[in-house]
């Protein structure tokens, strides 16, 4: 691993990668007070929600008063962008924590106010949490209309609570701010796992993340107390902005194993803990298992927590803090290689996979896998475009899943389901999952192509990446076979279905919810769930729904010009290199994306430079060709292969539901299929490792308590038998045992504390 | 050391003849010893309380015997502080002791160990 | 003490004088035939202590004595929780008893105990404040018997009827052995007079630092003082001391329970902290303790973190894991302890700055969480008790039945887990801070793992009220009569939640209180 990383690094030195000077955050600037309304107004839909669950509100209100104010933050965020200068605005809404400490010659203290750090980065996120939460908070007002008067404000208010600490995670000016905002993030997402809490699935579900998380969290702690330390301060504009940390950087860039040394040891591992925090956040390998599990929330949820916004947490933290992944030499190849391993991972269980929500989950999985693969082969630009675009098509895909769940009683079996697309009332749906799907699968020129093509092209330039590169492109590969499964199985073919029932059912709610109340429309018998296929009638998805749906698929449409649009990376990459995650790539300059060879702005006109002074052998190239330029086709035949195979696997003469020609090559390839549909057995090795050795441990501490007290109880029986026959044979009571092993732990605790100083 | 400074003093105006620090510390520490050894072994609740009783006067002797070896009255201010404490910690067993009379008819601790675990 | 210094103490001890006459006051009342007269106990009481805590806010520090600052500073923290504490204590006793005089039944004063309950806690009160304000081992001795003696008849009069014999069952055990405790930290109190010939503490420090000059640190001092720490390891349930812990919670009604956890555990951490003060650390940057007292603080505190937790993972019984919690957390704070003043400058690496914080927010959240056990009860049954909510499955579902209290259940579990950002997270950081800066890494990583531990049970308590379904088969548990103690609930909540924004501010105010005093001459002369 060392080895690789200094080849690594000793690649990108060579191709001059910006020297300390090539990066540079301009200097912060005030920016006005009212960017603070960004979380305020969804706090207010907090306050609001909450007033309606006192109130006992039986209607849509809570809902209603949700879109509302996240509308109004979305164009809050919009004014904001429209504000944006060059440099990083700062605005502070109150004092936070401001503590100090220390001699009067070396002051030490800590500001943390709660404060927001505007840059183009921040702007990005920002726009498309916004936005998203908004079409999000509208497809969930009818989608958990059964629970209307019932948790319905509580779904909302949690709903709220997220984008607010979504909205502190992102916007943070100090590292405390954006622990907060993890933490919220966290803990709504724990609640809103948890919202169908009559479930133990659910239950246990949301106890997984929260433990899951933990570990990455203590890695998040541990690596802001570590940056505190070093360089004495928690803001980003003064930690970008110190001699120190500007100093080691320099030594960084230098890349020889003499500079190297002259980084302490403990300001290496701060990335590494600050990794550790973002692979729990964003389910990387092996702390990736909490998420599919999290498919049991409502799927709204799933959509906008698991799928668009929190799950990126993690490549935010790394694109906000990504001078401080320069400073050690193996942080982002591990970034790189983790991201690529559950890249993989996450997309052959995918395939193994039937229920179909699931296979989202695990879709998603690799997808960040992807993101983070980008982020660990040094283009911030394309893991941040790549989670824009997925933010879209994966909302959009998670809420055409959502609807069939609803409308087919819970059902998300793709055994159980065929030729949804073609049924009445389905068109609508049908066709957008067409367009995310299409997207996922990286076809040609959609959003999804231009994002993922960067990150692989990337991926062959970057020296000593090569592996990476292969990897993922086969990973494209299979991406695009699982989802076109499931499209090939669940939307076309012979028209069939069966509803799903409380048993199998995700949103059991569901199952019981439409007949009855809410759907009048429809008016079908409460009893659907128990019903023979004949007599169930799925009802397609009312306007909300339709309306999310039509506008997600064609906003994943709109932001395809935005490719074309500013310089390298389009309009993404223009806003990633305005802010702190500025890192020119290698080779940058290679690319002839919509013919620019200069890299925008300074910035990146002085790694131009400077990688045009250094040859260039040194930078990876695809089979001798210029990845950049070869690489739009050659993902683009990836993923017509990959769909290719799913259309003569799952459609091609497919009859029924239930069957499918890939039936036939299961007994060809062994266990393998049944190990992945298992996830490999990840599960059931975690709880072997971790969760029966602590449970046996406290058993036997009981143990010896009992012992303990018990034991000497017996012990003094012994010495008043000794002392005299004046004292009555010991019995053992209650009080007596304490009084004993207090007597008795006082002697042992003196014995120990004797024995060890002496 | 701790025996050869305390045994160092011996220049007040009355002489501890042959009783020195070492003497009355030896008695207070046995006292104690028979006091716990005795609440840890005895049953009955009067009894046991007496045995507490017994621990602090044990530290009431200590208390005199070091007053009486710095030339100080604090020592002895505290024993007056003690007597009163567990004068209103013997009030206290008493009250306890009769209401737990009432309901168990029986002064045997071992009565009260329904609480485990 | 020259006429003068006596002087200016009685001026210090206004909060301690003024609490006092309000006990004598209602000691009186509660006797009254007059139904109105005897519910103004509590408002009396609550009146008292609110004065009490002004005054104290009131009183500057004159810089003198080994902790200047922390005498008002712990004062307001106990009349602030006291006031908490008051709310909760609301119908304890006297239930059945005012039933019966409604239903005719002529009024007995020897039948009722309202008044000695009030005036019991009011007392224990008193006790704490001067535990805070003591400059002398009569003093302490005094204070910390005054804190606990109360308590014992507290535990043993809280519930009536069958379950009395349960709250009889607790105050025997924990009499008896406190009165083993009090005397071996009496006999400890005793050793440290004969190695210094002073009670004073100041005086004490100085002679300790004196060594070689006629003074010094002896064998007999420190004797005393390990039997003195011991001993008062009772009051904080610190092992090998906490054995009483579970049964006594378990038998008191939860809101004595509530105040087991919070009293005497600030006595405890007081009297320690002043005690320990006189033996180290005050000498300057890189004064520690001497070896064998951190060594019984560090093993005590590894091990109190330790047993606590995985004992309270076996429990079924809410208030006994919640006891088992309290002794986990007396664990984290001797953490703080070992770790010391550090630099004195603020709270992060100020150990006993980071106890006083703790303290108050330990105070608060504990409290939220007894709080929700005592506003619950089952419907009186076929013999006419009342039963308290005890069981972990009792909770089930309760933020269906009861939403506001069962909310309160999850923000104090999951404050008193250490979740960030409520309160209990920032309690938590300085105890990690002062320790690392102690360089106390072992410990550290203890008390990370325990933290870690008491994740599984503080989770039971935040998912069986949040995600499990009320248990069908039993009537839904009903609120208590009782307005002010879901009042207490709700205020322990939202200051969980509220009190964050304050951290800063809090933290701030702790530090000062933990602040060394100015060097005095030797430290000088020893630079």
């Amino acid at each position: 691993m060392t080895e690789l990383a200094t080849t690594v690094w000793q690649g990108l030195a060579a191709a001059g990668l910006g020297a300390a000077e090539g990066w540079g955050v301009p200097p912060a600037v005030p920016g006005p007070m009212w960017i603070g309304l960004i979380p305020a107004l969804p706090l207010l839909a907090v306050v609001l929600c909450t007033l309606c669950a006192i109130f006992k509100v039986k209607s849509k209100l809570p809902a209603w008063l949700t879109v509302g104010c996240l509308a109004a933050s979305f164009v809050v965020t919009l004014l904001m962008y429209l504000n944006m200068s060059g440099s990083p605005m700062l605005s502070t809404a109150f004092t936070w924590i401001d503590v100090s400490w220390g001699s009067e010659r070396s002051p030490r203290n800590l500001h943390a106010n709660f404060g927001f750090y505007i840059d183009s980065l921040t702007c990005l996120w920002m726009l498309f949490v916004t936005g998203l939460a908004t079409l999000i908070a509208l497809y969930a007002s009818e989608y958990m209309s059964h629970d209307v008067g019932k948790g319905y404000s509580r779904f909302f208010a949690a709903f709220s609570l997220f984008v607010f600490s979504m909205a502190c995670l992102v916007m943070a000016d100090n590292l405390i701010l954006l622990y907060l905002g993890w933490e919220g993030v966290g803990l709504c997402s724990y609640l809103l796992i948890g919202y169908f809490y009559k479930k133990p699935s659910a239950v246990a579900a949301a106890k997984k993340a929260f433990i899951m998380n933990r570990i990455g969290d203590l890695g998040l702690a541990l690596g802001i107390f570590l940056i505190f330390v070093k360089f004495g301060t928690v803001e980003y504009a003064k930690l970008f902005a110190d001699g120190a940390f500007k100093e080691m950087l320099g030594h960084a860039m230098t890349g020889t194993s003499e500079s190297w040394a002259k980084i302490p040891w403990d300001v290496k591992l701060i990335p590494i803990l600050l990794m550790v925090g973002a692979f729990g956040k964003s389910a990387q390998f092996p702390l990736y298992v909490w998420l599919p599990d999290a498919m049991e929330g409502p799927t709204p949820v799933s959509a906008l927590i698991h799928a668009a916004t929190m799950v990126t947490a993690g490549v935010f933290l790394i694109a906000r803090t990504y001078a401080v992944f320069q400073l050690s030499p193996s942080a982002l190849t591990i970034v790189a290689i983790i991201g690529t391993v559950t890249a993989l991972l996450a997309a052959t269980i995918g395939m193994a996979q039937f229920d179909i929500k699931r296979i989202m989950a695990y879709s998603t999985v690799s997808q960040l896998g992807y993101m983070f693969a980008g982020l660990g082969v040094m283009t911030s630009v394309g893991a941040c475009f790549h989670v824009f675009t997925h933010a879209f098509f994966k909302a959009l895909l998670f809420l055409a899943c959502g609807a069939v769940m609803h409308g087919f009683a819970g059902q998300l079996d793709l055994r159980k389901l065929s030729g949804v697309g073609k049924m009445p009332g389905w068109r609508i749906v049908g066709i957008t999952m067409l367009v995310g799907c299409l997207n996922l699968a990286g076809f040609p020129l959609l959003a999804g192509f231009w994002s993922k093509d960067m990150i692989l092209a990337q991926a062959f330039i970057t020296p000593g990446m090569g592996l990476v590169g292969w990897v993922l492109l086969l990973t494209a590969g299979l991406t695009a076979y699982y989802t076109f499964r499931v499209y090939f199985r669940v939307f076309v073919g012979p028209q069939e279905h069966h509803p799903g029932d409380e048993a199998h059912g995700h949103d059991d709610h569901d199952a019981h919810g439409h007949g009855g109340h809410g759907h009048d429309d429809h008016g079908h018998a409460k009893a659907d769930h128990k019903h023979e296929a004949h007599d169930f009638h799925p009802h397609p998805p009312g306007w909300a729904i339709n309306l999310v749906l039509v506008v997600l698929a064609a906003a994943s449409f709109a932001i395809i010009p935005l490719t074309f649009m500013g310089k390298h990376g389009g309009w993404v990459g223009d806003m990633v290199s305005h802010s702190s995650a500025a890192w020119s790539a290698p080779g940058e300059h290679h690319d002839d994306h919509a013919g620019h060879s200069h890299a925008a702005g300074d910035t990146h006109s002085h790694a131009g430079e400077s990688s045009r002074s250094h040859d260039e052998e040194k930078l990876g190239t695809f089979l001798g060709m210029d990845p950049h330029a070869v690489m739009y086709y050659v993902s683009g035949v990836v993923g017509l292969i990959g769909i290719g195979v799913a259309y003569r696997l799952h459609l091609q003469g497919r009859t029924s539901a239930a069957t499918s020609r890939a039936d036939a090559l299961l007994p060809m390839l062994g266990p393998i299929p049944k190990w992945a549909q298992n996830k490999w057995y990840v599960d059931e090795f975690y709880h072997f490792l971790f969760v029966r050795p602590l449970w046996v441990l406290s058993h036997i501490f009981h143990l010896i308590d009992r012992m303990l007290v018990d034991g000497l109880v017996n012990l003094a029986g012994i010495l008043p038998r000794a002392l005299g026959a004046t004292i009555r044979p010991s019995q053992s009571g209650q009080l007596h045992g304490y009084a004993v092993a207090m007597a008795g732990g006082i002697g042992v605790l003196l014995l120990i504390v004797l024995l060890v100083a002496r | 050391m701790l025996a050869s400074w305390m045994l160092a003093q011996s220049d007040y105006p009355i002489p501890m003849t042959n009783l020195t620090l070492g003497h009355y510390l030896f008695v207070a520490a046995a006292m104690f010893a028979i006091g716990l050894i005795g609440f840890l072994t005895r049953r009955n609740l009067i009894i046991m309380f007496l045995c507490t009783e017994l621990m602090f006067q044990a530290a009431g002797i200590a208390l005199v015997a070091f007053s009486r070896y710095h030339l100080n009255h604090t020592g002895e201010t505290f024993v007056i502080f003690v007597l009163t404490v567990a004068a209103a910690e013997a009030a206290m067993a008493l009250a306890l002791v009769v209401l737990l009379f009432r309901r168990r008819e029986s002064l045997s601790a071992e009565e009260w160990g329904q609480m485990k675990g | 003490m020259t006429m003068q210094s006596m002087h200016d103490k009685i001026l210090e001890l206004w909060p301690e004088l003024v609490l006092f006459a309000g006990t004598c006051v209602v000691m009186v009342m509660g006797l009254s035939p007059k139904l109105a007269v005897r519910r103004m106990c509590a408002p009396v009481a609550g009146a008292a202590l609110a004065v009490a805590g002004v005054l104290a806010a009131l009183t500057t520090p004159e810089g003198r004595g080994l902790l200047p600052g922390l005498m008002p500073f712990a004062k307001v923290v106990v009349s602030v929780v006291g006031l908490a504490m008051l709310l909760l204590l609301d119908g304890t006793v006297d239930r059945t008893e005012e039933r019966l005089i409604a239903s005719g039944q002529p009024f007995n004063p020897l039948r009722t105990n309202r008044a000695e309950f009030y005036a019991f806690f009011l007392f224990s009160l008193t006790g704490l404040m001067l535990c805070a304000s003591a400059n002398d081992l009569i003093w302490l001795f005094l204070a910390l018997e005054l804190t606990s003696l109360p308590t014992y008849i507290m535990v043993t009069i809280s519930r009536g009827g069958k379950a009395g014999a349960r709250s009889q069952e607790a105050g025997v055990k924990y009499f008896f052995l406190g009165a083993m405790g009090a005397a071996t930290f009496l006999f400890g109190f005793a050793l440290l007079y004969g190695a210094t010939g002073t009670t004073n503490l100041q005086a004490m420090k100085e002679f300790f630092a004196h060594a070689g000059e006629g003074g010094g640190i002896t064998d007999l001092a420190i004797a005393g003082m390990l039997m003195s720490l011991l001993g008062v390891a009772f009051k904080i349930a610190a092992v090998p001391m906490h054995l009483y812990t579970p049964d006594v919670y378990e038998g008191a009604a939860a809101p004595v329970s509530a105040f087991l956890a919070f009293t005497p555990k600030t006595a405890g951490f007081i009297s320690m902290i002043l005690l320990c003060s006189t033996m180290g650390w005050t000498h300057g940057a890189g004064h520690s303790l001497p070896d064998l007292v951190r060594l019984l603080l560090w093993v005590m505190a590894a091990l109190t973190m330790t047993v606590g937790n995985v004992l309270a993972i076996l429990q079924s019984n809410v208030k006994r894991m919640l006891a088992y919690s309290s002794v986990a957390h007396s664990g984290y704070m001797l953490v703080a302890l070992v770790a010391g003043p550090g630099s004195g400058r603020g709270i992060t690496d100020n150990g006993l700055a980071a106890i006083l914080f703790y303290l108050l927010s330990y105070g608060l959240m504990n409290l939220g969480a007894f709080a929700v056990l005592a506003c619950l009860e089952r419907r009186p049954g076929p013999d006419g008790e009342y039963r308290e909510i005890e069981t972990v499955d009792d909770l089930r579902g309760l933020c269906k039945t009861q939403p506001a209290l069962g909310w309160t259940m999850v923000v104090c579990a999951l404050s008193l887990l250490g979740f960030p950002p409520l309160l209990g997270f920032f309690a938590k950081v300085p105890l990690f801070t002062s320790a690392i800066a102690a360089g106390e890494i072992v410990l550290v990583v203890i008390l990370g793992v325990n933290a870690a531990i008491a994740a599984y049970y503080y989770l039971r308590l935040v998912a069986m009220p949040l995600l499990e379904e009320p248990d069908a088969t039993l009537p839904p548990a009903a609120r208590t009569p009782f307005v002010s103690r879901p009042l207490a609930a709700f205020i322990s909540a939202a200051s969980v939640v509220v009190l964050v924004a304050f951290a800063g501010t809090l933290m701030r105010e702790a530090g000062e209180a933990a602040k060394p005093p100015k060097a005095t001459g030797h430290s000088n002369a020893a630079k």
